[in-house]
């Protein structure tokens, strides 16, 4: 009861995590990801990008573009006008405009086993294949499994103009490109300046060197260990490089289709890439093994 | 602020309306559907059958399977388990068991209006081409359900394949509901025993939930205070779109949503939408890789 009326006046004063409670605009635009897809990396992009006056950092960047998750219903109240917010959640048809980002599932299991690490959820040393037996069932995170999270946007915004699909591997490869689509899709003129700016904001090393000192007070580092690091390894492919073949074969058995609709190589199928390219979405989701 | 005073107090006593904001058990079982899909027919049906013994009517159906749009976080936290409870919400991944009612969106564009009316939510002159852009477009006054296309692919392309989600379309229930039914029994892990299937689908028919509506709209949470002069139990038929709905609406529809249509067995007659529906997906990837190439 004491908690509960705790609770309620959080909620009556407006200091209560957001959530899908928050009152959503039509001019808000999500940057919405499985969780270790590289949303941060996004928001800073994004944040560089918009407010390209002063340096960025993770507090600031944590203001510009808050997490629904974090930031109380006041402070969504009092952000000035198209807001860009953070959200991990499958679909919410609230959200009327949203660049999700996807990764390699391989790729987001290690980041996530390793952030659980530092999050002091898991001790040094865990098994990671037992743990991924978790992880590929939506056990090891509040925002379903990453099939999940990932089908259920892509089945009701794929076909919609407001919705833009970005790969963490094309933004890796390709950033100053991919960083143009999503300026467009703001509107804002990408002058080469401006990108170029953006980009030098959000290097990995810059990143690395902003949390040692922003750690202890940003949101999703702070009360974790600090031997370990939020920004990692920051490149792709580290899922088929380190993880046992079991491992991938569980993850590949789950979500292959999909996978290979977004582009994602797997080793478990002989079907030509090309081809699997050429078949429509609901298609390869439907092909997905039956659970 | 009154209004959160109000929300607050409601909070504290458990008086809110459940919504997305309830504690799911994992003995769930969610009857999902957008509206006007044959939720109200089904929850008759499976109330008959899992409650052989009650006189299953508009009075006890919300304490049976009770509705996430109208009952109470507190109503639904005091259903006895395993529960079986109605929503009409978009994917929730909390939800493990699923039954999932699909019915042909050009009939239930047709359904929703209607109800529309009866809620007063649009006026009774509403021209039905204006109703069909807003429902494709999803700016219908109404909660926030999603799109129908929306709705039903966030369900289905998640949990489709999933040995604990059952698809029922409201035209095959039409069809042979004993069918149906028994499918259900099954997927509930209830005896199929087909006296009882038999005696669940008699109980539930148009006729008599007609029949039981116009002595109890009046105690029913979802017809109370609306209009009685439409009924909430309409034609219960498929394919009245065939000749209620204008060529250019079903055009409108299936351009949208034609690709899940097909995909559920709904065929799609707009002349030049049937061959396109099959390769939809194939032109579709390549041309959402070309547009995001582009920009």
């Amino acid at each position: 009861m004491i908690a509960k009326l705790g609770a309620s006046a959080r909620h009556l004063l407006g200091h209560d995590p957001a959530g899908r409670n928050l009152r959503t605009y039509p001019d808000d635009t999500f940057i919405v990801s499985y969780p270790k897809s590289g949303n941060t990396w996004t928001r800073f992009l994004v944040a560089s990008l918009i407010h390209n006056e002063a340096p960025m950092t993770f507090l600031k960047a944590d203001k510009v573009i808050p997490s629904i998750d974090s930031q109380s219903r006041k402070y969504f109240k009092s952000l000035p006008r198209p807001r860009v917010i953070k959200s991990h959640f499958p679909f919410d048809q609230n959200y009327k405009r949203v660049i999700y980002i996807v990764r390699d599932p391989k790729d987001v299991a290690v980041s996530q086993y390793h952030y659980q690490i530092k999050r002091k959820v898991l001790q040094d040393g865990h098994p990671i294949d037992e743990w991924i037996a978790r992880y590929v069932a939506g056990d090891t995170c509040p925002y379903g499994s990453w099939g999940e999270n990932v089908a259920s946007w892509l089945a009701a915004r794929r076909q919609n103009p407001d919705f833009l699909l970005l790969r963490y591997e094309d933004m890796i490869r390709q950033t100053g490109l991919e960083l143009i689509k999503i300026a467009r899709f703001f509107g804002i003129d990408p002058t080469p300046e401006r990108i170029q700016w953006a980009i030098s904001q959000s290097t990995a090393d810059r990143m690395r060197k902003l949390e040692q000192k922003e750690a202890g007070q940003w949101e999703s580092t702070k009360d974790t260990r600090k031997d370990k690091f939020f920004v990692r390894n920051a490149k792709a492919g580290e899922g088929k490089a380190t993880l046992s073949p079991a491992a991938i074969a569980q993850i590949e058995a789950a979500w292959g289709p999909l996978m290979r609709w977004l582009g994602y190589e797997t080793a478990a199928v002989s079907r030509a890439h090309s081809t699997e390219q050429e078949r429509g979405f609901l298609e390869a989701v439907l092909e997905q093994p039956a659970r | 602020m009154n209004y959160h005073l109000e929300l607050m107090i409601k909070k504290l006593l458990g008086a809110d309306i459940a919504e997305r904001n309830f504690a799911i058990f994992p003995d769930d079982t969610f009857l999902v559907s957008y509206p006007r899909s044959g939720n109200t027919w089904t929850r008759f049906l499976i109330a008959n059958l899992v409650y052989p013994n009650v006189d299953v009517s508009f009075k006890n159906i919300e304490r049976l399977i009770p509705d996430t749009s109208s009952q109470s976080s507190r109503a639904l936290r005091r259903t006895p388990r395993p529960r079986i409870i109605k929503t009409h919400e978009y994917f929730d991944h909390r939800c493990r068991k699923i039954i999932c009612i699909v019915r042909d969106p050009r009939d239930v564009v047709l359904s929703y209006h209607q109800f529309q009316r009866k809620y007063r939510h649009i006026e009774d002159g509403y021209p039905l081409v204006k109703y069909v852009d807003d429902f494709v477009s999803g700016r219908l006054n109404s909660k926030d359900w999603g799109t129908w296309g929306e709705n039903v692919a966030s369900w289905f392309y998640t949990r489709g394949k999933s040995k604990d989600f059952l698809l029922l379309r409201y035209e095959d229930m039409m069809e042979d509901p004993v069918r149906e039914l028994a499918r259900t029994a099954t997927f509930l892990g209830i005896d199929s025993d087909p006296a009882r299937i038999e005696q669940a689908v008699q109980r539930s028919s148009a006729d008599r939930m007609r029949e039981l509506e116009k002595t109890q709209s009046a105690d029913w949470v979802a017809t109370k205070n609306h209009r009685t002069d439409i009924p909430f139990v309409r034609v219960a038929m498929s394919g009245g779109w065939k000749e209620k709905l204008p060529a250019e609406c079903v055009a409108q529809i299936e351009a949208a949503w034609g690709e899940t249509m097909v995909v559920l067995g709904y065929e799609l007659v707009t002349p030049t939408l049937p061959e396109q529906a099959h390769q939809i997906g194939a032109k579709l990837t390549a041309a959402s890789r070309a547009k995001q190439e582009v920009r």
